[in-house]
Parts: C-alpha cells; sequence; structure tokens
C-alpha cells in the first residue's frame, strides 16, 4: 500500500513536471503575449475587439492579461525585475517609456516603422514627441488625449453665459458669474493627485511657455523659480476667490464629473477620457457638455496643449519581437483599428488617415483646439522623470489643502526635486 | 517503520518548506541585497552602494514623518481593539436582552476583507454625502463637517477607527470565552463581600482575563503590522503623504519612485522593527506562561 502511494507520488509530480513541460513546449511561434492597461469596461471590449481583427488579418494569437490602470505602474516593474516582460505592453509616452528605454528593457522599432511607412501615417508632432527616444524609435501611438476645460452646458446657459471665455480675464468673468449664480465654477478631484496636474501644466505653459517648462521638468530650473510662484500665485487667486468646489483632495476624478455632470459645479480641467465616461453614463456630447481651451493668459508665449499618449512598446527579451512589432504596426495602421478604438475610450487618433468627420462634435472641436496649437506637451507626471512627478504631485495636493502655505511648499519642492533629480 | 517515516516527513515537508523558502526567504535575502544596490527595478544592470541608501534613511523627512505614523498605528491599532472589545465583552457578558443578537453583530465586521470595510468607511467619511458628515451636519450643523480622509491632520485617525471598528469584534469573542472561564464561586464570593462593580472588574476579572489579553494583544500586533491594505484603500498614505506608514513609504519608494533600493533599505528596517516586538512579545509570552503555568 505504502508502495503504491509512494509510486502514485512520484507518479503525480512526473505527470505534473511533464505537463508544465507540454505547457511551455506549446507555446508557438505565432503567439504574442500583451499586457495594458485599458481595463474599463468599454476600453476592454473595444481592445478585444481590435485584437480580434490583428489575429484574423494576421493568424498570430495574442495571450491578452489586462491590468487595473494603478496596478499596472507596479505590475510591469514587477514583470521587468522578473525578466518576465509580455511580447507588447500599453505604456505612457514620455518620461516613463524614457526610463524603460535607459534599463535596456525596449526593442527598438525602426525597422518596422519604416517598413510600413509610419512616418506617412503618424501625426508628425505626435511622432516627434512620443515616439523617438535617443534618436531610436521604441513606441507607436495608439491614440493621445487632451486636457481641456469640460462644462456642463444648462449650468452655464442658466448663469446666462452665452460667450465661451478665451482669455484669462474672461475666465475671472465666467467663474465670478457661475459663483454669483449659486454654482461652484470649478470642480477638481484630487485625491489621486494626478488631476491637479493639468492646473499646474497649462499655468506654467501660458505664463513661462514651453521651453522653461522642459527646463523645469529636466531639471535646469527649479520649482522656486519666479516662474513656478507666479503660475502658483494665479492658481492661489482661484482658490482665494472661492472657484474651485471644497475638499478637492476628498475627490477622484470621476467624483469631480459626477458634481458637473449633476450641475453641482460648473466645468472641469480634465482629459478627453471623461467624454467616454459622460457618453457611458448618458450624457450627449454638444447637448449636456462640451468643452472650451484653457484660457489664453500672455499673447506672447506660444499656445500649447496638453495630454498622455498611450503607445504600445515591444519588450527587448520577448519571446516574439517580430509578432509584436506587426501588432504595432497593424493597430497603427488600420483606421478602422484606430477609429472604432478611439470612439470607445474617447481618445483622438495619432493616425493622419482617420477621417475627423468620423468622430462627434466634441471631439472634432478637441482635434480644432489641437491642430490650432504652437505645441503638444505631456501632461506632469509623464514629462519628468518618476521621482520627481511624485515630488510635484504631492506639491500639487498640498497646495489644493492649504494654498497660504504656496512658498514654503515650493521651498520644499525646489529640495525635494533636486534631491529626486540625483536619484 | 522509522525509516519509512523519515521518508514521507521529508517527502511532505519538502513542497511546502520548497514553497516557504522560495516566496519567503529568498525574497528576505533579496531585500538585504538589494538595499546596498542602487537597483530601480528596471534596469539589469545596478551598482553596489554600500550604506548610501541607508545613510539616505536619516536626512528622507517623509521616513521621519512614516516612523512616527507607524508607531500611532500600532499603538492605536493594539490598545482601542482591545479596550472596546474588553468593554463589550463586559457589557455582553451579563443576561441583558438580545446579547446574543449584539455579539453577532459586532464579530461580523472581522468576516469583512479590509477593502471591503475601507471601502465602507470611505464611504461614511465622504464629505459631502457620507454618513459621518450628515450626522454631525444634523447634530451641530453644517460648519463642522470634516473632510476626513482628505485633511492631513484626521486622516490616519480616521483609518484607525475604521480598523479598530473591524477588530473589535475579534477582542470581544476572545475576551468573552475567557470570562466563561472565570470561576462563579468567585464572582460570588465578590457579591458577598461587598465588593462594587468596578472592584470587581479590576481586581478580579480583569486579571483572571490576562491569557485571553495576550491572545488579543498577540492578534493585534500581528493583524497591525500587516495592516496596508486598509490604509492603501482609504488614503493610499495621503493627502501628501501624511498617514504614511513605514509599509506606504518603502511600497511608493520602490514601486512609484522606482526607487528599489531604498524601498529595499526602508523594509529591511521595517523588518528589523517587526523583529524586535515579535522577539519582546515573545520573550513576554514565555514569562507569562512560566507564571501561569
Amino acid at each position: 500500500m505504502t508502495c503504491f502511494n509512494r509510486r502514485a507520488l512520484i507518479g503525480c509530480v512526473a505527470g505534473t513536471v511533464l505537463a508544465a513541460t507540454g505547457l511551455s513546449v506549446s507555446a508557438q511561434d505565432n503567439e504574442i503575449t500583451i499586457t495594458h492597461y485599458f481595463t474599463g469596461e468599454l476600453g476592454l471590449k473595444a481592445l478585444n475587439e481590435q485584437i480580434a481583427r490583428f489575429e484574423e488579418a494576421s493568424g498570430y494569437v495574442m495571450r491578452n492579461s489586462p491590468v487595473g490602470h494603478e496596478d499596472f505602474k507596479t505590475d510591469i516593474l514587477v514583470r521587468a525585475s522578473g525578466n518576465s516582460l509580455p511580447d507588447v505592453f500599453s505604456y505612457w509616452a514620455g518620461a516613463r517609456v524614457q526610463f524603460v528605454v535607459d534599463s535596456g528593457s525596449l526593442a527598438p522599432i525602426d525597422d518596422m516603422w519604416d517598413r510600413e511607412g509610419l512616418d506617412d501615417v503618424v501625426a508628425k508632432s505626435i511622432a516627434d514627441s512620443a515616439t523617438l527616444y535617443d534618436g531610436t524609435r521604441y513606441l507607436v501611438p495608439f491614440n493621445y488625449h487632451y486636457a481641456g476645460m469640460f462644462y456642463n452646458t444648462q449650468v452655464f446657459a442658466d448663469a446666462g453665459i452665452t460667450n465661451l471665455p478665451s482669455t484669462w480675464d474672461e475666465f475671472l468673468e465666467v467663474a465670478e458669474t457661475l459663483k454669483n449664480a449659486g454654482v461652484a465654477p470649478i470642480a477638481l478631484g484630487s485625491k489621486n493627485r494626478w488631476p491637479a496636474q493639468f492646473w499646474f501644466d497649462y499655468l506654467l505653459l501660458g505664463t513661462a511657455g514651453p521651453d522653461y517648462r522642459a527646463a523645469l521638468m529636466n531639471g535646469t530650473a527649479s520649482y522656486d523659480d519666479d516662474e513656478v510662484a507666479r503660475a502658483m500665485a494665479m492658481w492661489k487667486d482661484l482658490v482665494d476667490r472661492g472657484y474651485f468646489a471644497p475638499n478637492a483632495n476628498a475627490d477622484t476624478w470621476t467624483d469631480a464629473s459626477d458634481k458637473v455632470h449633476r450641475g453641482d459645479a460648473a466645468m472641469t480641467l480634465m482629459g478627453t477620457w471623461i467624454t467616454g465616461y459622460w457618453n457611458d453614463i448618458g450624457s450627449v456630447p454638444g447637448d449636456d457638455y462640451a468643452f472650451f481651451p484653457f484660457p489664453v493668459i500672455d499673447d506672447s508665449v506660444p499656445i500649447s496643449v496638453v495630454g498622455p499618449v498611450d503607445g504600445f512598446v515591444v519588450s527587448a527579451h520577448g519571446n516574439n519581437p517580430e509578432g509584436g512589432k506587426a501588432f504595432l504596426a497593424f493597430m497603427m495602421s488600420d483606421t478602422d483599428v484606430q477609429l472604432a478604438w478611439t470612439n470607445a475610450v474617447g481618445a483622438v487618433s495619432a493616425n493622419v488617415n482617420v477621417d475627423p468627420a468620423n468622430y462627434n462634435d466634441v471631439t472634432q472641436s478637441v482635434i480644432a483646439t489641437i491642430g490650432a496649437s504652437d505645441n503638444f506637451a505631456f501632461n506632469y507626471d509623464l514629462a519628468t522623470p518618476p521621482p520627481v512627478a511624485e515630488v510635484g504631485l504631492s506639491m500639487f495636493a498640498e497646495f489644493m489643502d492649504d494654498p497660504s502655505r504656496v512658498d514654503a511648499i515650493l521651498d520644499q519642492a525646489a529640495a525635494d526635486a533636486a534631491s529626486a533629480f540625483t536619484q | 517503520m522509522e525509516r519509512e517515516n523519515r521518508f514521507w516527513r521529508v517527502v511532505l515537508l519538502f513542497l511546502p518548506l520548497s514553497v516557504f523558502a522560495v516566496f519567503v526567504v529568498w525574497p528576505l535575502f533579496s531585500s538585504f541585497w538589494y538595499s546596498f544596490t542602487d537597483w530601480n527595478g528596471f534596469n539589469p544592470d545596478y551598482a553596489f552602494v554600500g550604506l548610501d541608501n541607508y545613510a539616505r534613511i536619516w536626512t528622507d523627512r517623509l521616513f521621519y514623518g512614516a516612523i512616527i505614523n507607524t508607531a500611532m498605528w500600532m499603538v492605536a491599532a493594539i490598545v482601542l481593539p482591545t479596550l472596546l472589545g474588553l468593554a463589550l465583552a463586559l457589557l455582553l457578558d451579563r443576561q441583558i436582552r438580545g446579547a446574543r443578537i449584539f455579539k453577532t453583530i459586532f464579530y461580523l465586521p472581522i468576516c469583512l476583507s479590509a477593502i471591503v470595510v475601507g471601502q465602507i468607511w470611505t464611504w461614511i467619511y465622504q464629505p459631502d454625502w457620507g454618513l459621518l458628515n450628515a450626522i454631525i451636519s444634523f447634530v451641530a450643523g453644517e460648519p463642522f463637517t470634516h473632510a476626513w480622509l482628505a485633511r492631513p491632520g484626521s486622516a490616519l485617525w480616521s483609518v484607525i477607527v475604521a480598523w479598530s471598528w473591524q477588530q473589535t469584534g475579534l477582542s470581544m469573542v476572545i475576551y468573552l470565552a475567557g470570562l466563561t472561564a472565570i470561576p462563579s464561586d468567585l464572582l460570588e464570593v465578590c457579591d458577598i463581600e461587598g465588593a462594587t462593580p468596578w472592584q470587581r472588574i479590576r481586581r478580579v476579572v480583569v486579571p483572571l482575563l490576562i491569557p485571553s489579553t495576550i491572545v488579543v494583544i498577540a492578534l493585534s500586533v500581528i493583524n497591525s503590522l500587516k495592516g496596508f491594505d486598509i490604509l492603501y484603500i482609504m488614503t493610499g498614505g495621503g493627502p501628501f503623504h501624511s498617514s504614511d506608514t513605514l509599509a506606504m513609504h518603502m511600497y511608493n519608494e520602490s514601486f512609484k519612485k522606482y526607487l528599489m533600493g531604498y524601498g529595499s533599505a526602508i523594509s529591511v528596517v521595517l523588518f528589523l522593527i517587526a523583529l524586535v516586538i515579535i522577539g519582546f512579545y515573545f520573550r513576554q509570552l514565555k514569562r507569562i506562561d512560566e507564571i501561569y503555568g
């Protein structure tokens, strides 16, 4: 009996080992592993549909393992440290991709880019800013977003606002009108810190310009400079005037969006993904909500727009780099894929062959605004290295808690950022 | 026969010991190693930096904040559930109507995961429509409402209250079990001798509950050291690091700033603190074992 048990046990172990070996052997050449952070209900469904299109067109089989947006940042680090990155993964263009490039974890895609003629497909401003790292291409921009002032059209109409503000003085006037009408002019949900960054980005870009901002992002300028102090003083002025809904640090970006949706607040400075969120809960673009660009503060400063670019990259140590590149080429070049995807998540396509007429009115206005701008800038936490971004994001939340401490907060941020740049 | 037993012992221990070695021992030693490097988590090339990461700890203002918060968290997370559990057990041990239902109700939160508890209390603390502010607004007026999780002065304490709410049920049940073991003749003597209820509790009940208290404190220590999830859900260490504990600070440095070497150094410090606390606890346990047999 004992003998039988021992045999059974050894048999079990052997069977398990064989099964595991068989599994690894069964990984085929036409299989591509992918991880991404598009886990929202609409996004996941839409991406799965686009992946199915690629599988049908190419004969490749995709092994898909999505991870929630915030958890993704940790997950991809853990997988990189274990040298087990998937063949393809989504990532945010800018400083974060640069960080992974510096660690040697990404495969260059210049050969595929040239072969597929992507120079003629990807909008030049996005291609130049989002795909090139140290002169080599590593990323295709699957979509991009733009941060603008999204507002509740009914609330604006009820307050008697007919002309949308395009200058800073007009913006202050509109905010005052809304406040007098008994509605909070601006909703901000900075519980998770990042939504506050757009205020800093636009105020700094609109007053100090893109060159100074780039210097601050790469550590050659400091957070205790006059330029930063001036931008923060304008932000403080808005808070002091009572234009922000109270307790910003208690709300997430969806809480703030809900406030605008319900009419408790009038507008929020947010990325175009808010359109996907609002559409999903029944708002009609153009009728229930619309957007206007961040007001021009100084005519002499180039007009900048801010937003993130979601890209796909290929792992340097994956099992199927060629398959990964084929996936990137298809997802970028196929206009049906691009249109279906960007419409589902409220984003904009960087593919120049996608006809803007296929988007709703609000997204068409966004595209026109981006086209009329002088500069496309990544939002703060994608424009500066991750350790520094952590300093700034906490600085914004601390500022929203008590703006009267702005000078002390900036001094501390200057010291912390200087230290973070050396890490 | 003995040889056969030894064979099976080795075979059956092999799997759990392998799992323990791979998932506990190896990461532990890896952390020690990485704490002496400048590894960023991504780059396979990293340099040995000696004690640089440990030296940096002394100049990290967020580390000091995290140490203070960790101390507050541990003391409060041990003291509050213990005292509240004892108080509830003493109240419900008497023959009062509905005691059994109350016992069930007070015990229920421990059946929930920390994530669920964190989400429930996040809703309770929500400043605009949360239950707590609704009650405060009704009783005292709107000026007394507060953004509990969004202000640096109240965030950590708000999480501690939620944590205590969950853990109190466990302490209560252990104390209730302890109360049944107290000889009834001793309590009768108290009545005959005319002891006041307070004297009865202080001089007779509480001293006889020491074995239960040891178990309650042991569980509280272990649970509070593990108390990362509820803090992560409710505040994530915020607002702006005001509720960071050492575990949260280590997580932020490692996974948000990509400073895996420095994060490992913090985790080693956390490990040493836990080692001292558990070592002290086992020493006390041994001493009490000797007294009570």
